[in-house]
């Protein structure tokens, strides 16, 4: 087990974005973690990443606490995080000196299947730094990969390298949790979907068993969220 | 081919193109499949799932796994066989796209006809 969550609580002053969340991620697993914008997928990854403390219950990650084991959990934030002025050689450099078990052979490959060209970050497009951000933290020498929205706001070749990318580095000791509103482009890569709403997992199932019953993961979000009236792509 | 994730599972649906590669020849008896990861990109799905799909071609003695090496066609495969069986599962929807429509069997088998002189060249084939 990679990690194992226990009832999570986490409020922001009134506001509950996570009340009561139980998970748990097995290694060689892809996680599709669901739901549309507020409905806690951020705060849940920063809980699991040990960025954010929850106010009750319980979290483990690879048997420890999750503050404990960072340099074995790789986060990409949704936001973007190079400063402008780094290229990809610099990153490289970066990312050496602060994670010692980056692995310089993956990153250049990742740079390759994403095609992400040679300038400094303020001259790449939103999809390319999107791209040089995500090889980064693939690179990483990680047992658990935490990715908020890497799809969002991206063109379609984009989206399509970057589901390419996460196959490229997926391996059976690894888990990988891939929080998205475009359930349609990505559902072929998850094993398990979690559809989040309000702050509480109300659908935990292997996306092969949904579709045994004749419904794709995008059906079944329609069915769930279908009232909320947010995009699905 | 494009999966559709609303047509049942995928690792049926890839298993089924793979099939379909050895019923027209571009896989060999004897040959080796893509590794899992290759087919896994190349499909855009999960490498669990390209596992689960070599596992049921292999459940339907269409290919045998050697460990360490990968997985090949067998070499007794008989590709006659699943030509037809293909072919058999096309027919069966168009019979049932006919009765469907409320069309007797003569008036399907006649607009099959017609579609083999329109279209001479691949009728032939």
């Amino acid at each position: 087990m990679l990690a194992q969550l226990r009832g999570i609580v986490k409020t922001y002053g009134a506001v509950e974005a996570l009340r009561g969340v139980d998970l748990e991620l097995r290694p060689g697993e892809i996680v599709g973690l669901l739901g549309p914008n507020g409905s806690g997928k951020t705060t849940l990854l920063k809980v699991i990443a040990g960025l954010l403390l929850p106010d009750r219950g319980g979290v483990t990650v690879l048997g420890g606490s999750p503050r404990r084991c960072r340099g074995a959990v790789a986060y990409l934030p949704e936001l973007p995080y190079l400063p402008g002025w780094m290229r990809t050689a610099q990153v490289e450099t970066l990312f050496r000196r602060i994670f010692p078990g980056f692995r310089v052979d993956s990153f250049r490959e990742l740079i390759g299947v994403l095609r992400v060209p040679d300038r400094p970050v303020r001259g790449l497009s939103k999809g390319e730094r999107g791209r040089l951000e995500l090889a980064a933290i693939l690179a990483l020498n990680a047992k658990l990969y935490l990715l908020d929205e890497p799809l969002g706001g991206l063109d379609p070749v984009s989206r399509d390298r970057i589901l390419q990318s996460v196959i490229a580095a997926w391996h059976k000791e690894a888990g990988f949790v891939i929080a998205t509103h475009l359930v349609a482009e990505a559902e072929p890569l998850f094993d398990r979907v979690v559809f989040l709403r309000e702050g509480k997992v109300v659908l935990d199932a292997p996306a092969e068993e949904l579709r045994e019953k004749g419904k794709s993961v995008r059906d079944v979000y329609l069915e769930v969220f279908g009232d909320v009236g947010l995009p699905v792509a | 081919m494009k999966l559709d994730p609303s047509r049942g599972p995928i690792y049926l649906q890839l298993a089924q193109e793979i099939t379909r590669w050895i019923a027209r020849g571009d896989l060999l008896p004897g040959d080796r499949l893509p590794p899992v990861r290759e087919l896994a990109k190349r499909f855009r799905v999960n490498p669990n799932t390209v596992v689960q799909v070599y596992g049921e071609l292999e459940r339907q003695g269409i290919t045998h796994t050697q460990r360490g090496r990968g997985t090949f066609v067998r070499e007794d495969v008989e590709v006659a066989a699943l030509r037809r069986a293909l072919l058999q599962e096309a027919a069966a929807s168009f019979l049932e796209e006919a009765r469907a429509l409320g069309l007797t069997l003569e008036e399907a088998m006649a607009a099959l006809q017609e579609v083999v002189h329109a279209r001479p060249t691949e009728g032939d084939r």
